[in-house]
């Protein structure tokens, strides 16, 4: 996100507001391999799903908290956002889905030995969320099992 | 994490700029070798992005043509070309009505505005009123967007907002929506007039 001086006051208001989470217990894993040997997922908060795939919902209190997934054999084509904000400029991601969810930047990293193998799944969870609940308790265990399962070992995450 | 100077939805920079976006994928991924955490890093790059305005802060001129319908069927060439050089890609979908139907979702929509009982047959039951709303007008933005994107490939993204809420009949009857939306009575309309426009 830009620099706090360079939003507007009511955006810079929200930002200092926002009720962000904080964990001070988080433990801290090094990683246990190169990054061309690791298995990498993507995971973004920027609302995207498959197209045809059930929109996130903008009236939900606190906003919505479960997750979409999007199958990494899934084309820019057919790869949406329905995301409950217009506090952003949609114009980047219109023009280019890499901007905020990179899948053709993550195959080439393979393709040039950078990064070991991506995960056959990405996951989708909607951004601006006042209430993060429902991902701590349920959404971001599930996916984090799913990524687990799948051998995942690096998660890059995107926001908007 | 990294930290980027970008404004919202462009966390890697740049569209169309793959080069740049590696640059931010590497600047990322170098965090992974760091000893101890947590990890939150600037990316060093020092630049403003343009700030979106909204659709209120721009002043509304006389539309270019005078029917949202007509004028949404004068830009269908252009949104098509616009597919046609992007190997199918398009922002529209939520809605899942075809493009060539929009002029029946902008009657929906002038319809919903003028107080009458309005709905579209296409509405799943299980999707409200108000929120399927949501789903018609990120469809009709973002078919204006992408058509004005192929008519002007040069534009910059700030006159395409511009264009969009101070020259179209489109931008006037969303401005009028969210109006519509705003004063309604029930609640779950209210929540949605803030994502149609502001």
């Amino acid at each position: 996100m830009p620099k706090l001086e360079v939003l507007g006051e009511i955006q810079r208001k929200s930002m200092l507001m926002w009720p962000c989470l904080e964990h001070d217990d988080a433990p801290w894993t090094p990683m246990a391999k190169p990054l061309s040997e690791s298995k990498v997922a993507l995971v973004t908060t920027a609302g995207l799903h498959v197209r045809g795939d059930k929109p996130f919902i903008a009236t939900q209190q606190g906003g919505d908290t479960s997750f979409r997934v999007i199958p990494r054999s899934t084309g820019a084509a057919d790869i949406i956002q329905s995301h409950t904000s217009i506090g952003f400029d949609h114009t980047g991601i219109y023009r280019d889905l890499n901007v905020t969810f990179p899948i053709d930047r993550l195959q080439e990293l393979v393709d040039q030995g950078k990064i070991g193998s991506l995960s056959d799944n990405y996951y989708s969870y909607m951004g601006a969320l006042r209430d993060v609940t429902g991902i701590v308790e349920d959404s971001g265990p599930e996916v984090a099992r799913r990524l687990k399962d799948e051998g995942v070992e690096v998660v890059l995450l995107t926001p908007t | 994490m990294l930290a980027v100077p970008f404004f919202f939805g462009n966390a890697l920079g740049e569209p169309d700029n793959p080069e740049y976006q590696h640059r931010i994928l590497q600047a990322t991924f170098d965090l992974l070798d760091r000893n101890h955490g947590p990890v939150l890093e600037q990316l060093p790059d020092d630049m403003v992005p343009d700030v979106l305005v909204q659709g209120s802060e721009l002043t509304a001129s006389e539309p270019e043509t005078l029917s949202a319908a007509d004028e949404l069927t004068s830009l269908r060439a252009y949104y098509e070309q616009w597919v046609n050089a992007h190997d199918g890609r398009t922002a529209v979908g939520l809605s899942v009505i075809p493009q060539r139907r929009f002029r029946g979702v902008v009657r929906f929509i002038e319809g919903y505005i003028s107080g009458e009982e309005s709905d579209i047959k296409e509405r799943p039951e299980d999707v409200s009123v108000p929120q399927f709303i949501r789903y018609c007008v990120d469809d009709l933005k973002a078919f204006y967007y992408e058509a004005r994107m192929a008519q002007r490939p040069d534009g910059a993204d700030r006159d395409i907002h511009d264009w969009f809420w101070s020259k179209t009949a489109m931008g006037a009857l969303t401005m009028a929506l969210a109006q519509r939306m705003r004063d309604d009575d029930d609640e779950a309309a209210k929540a949605v007039a803030y994502g149609i426009a502001r």
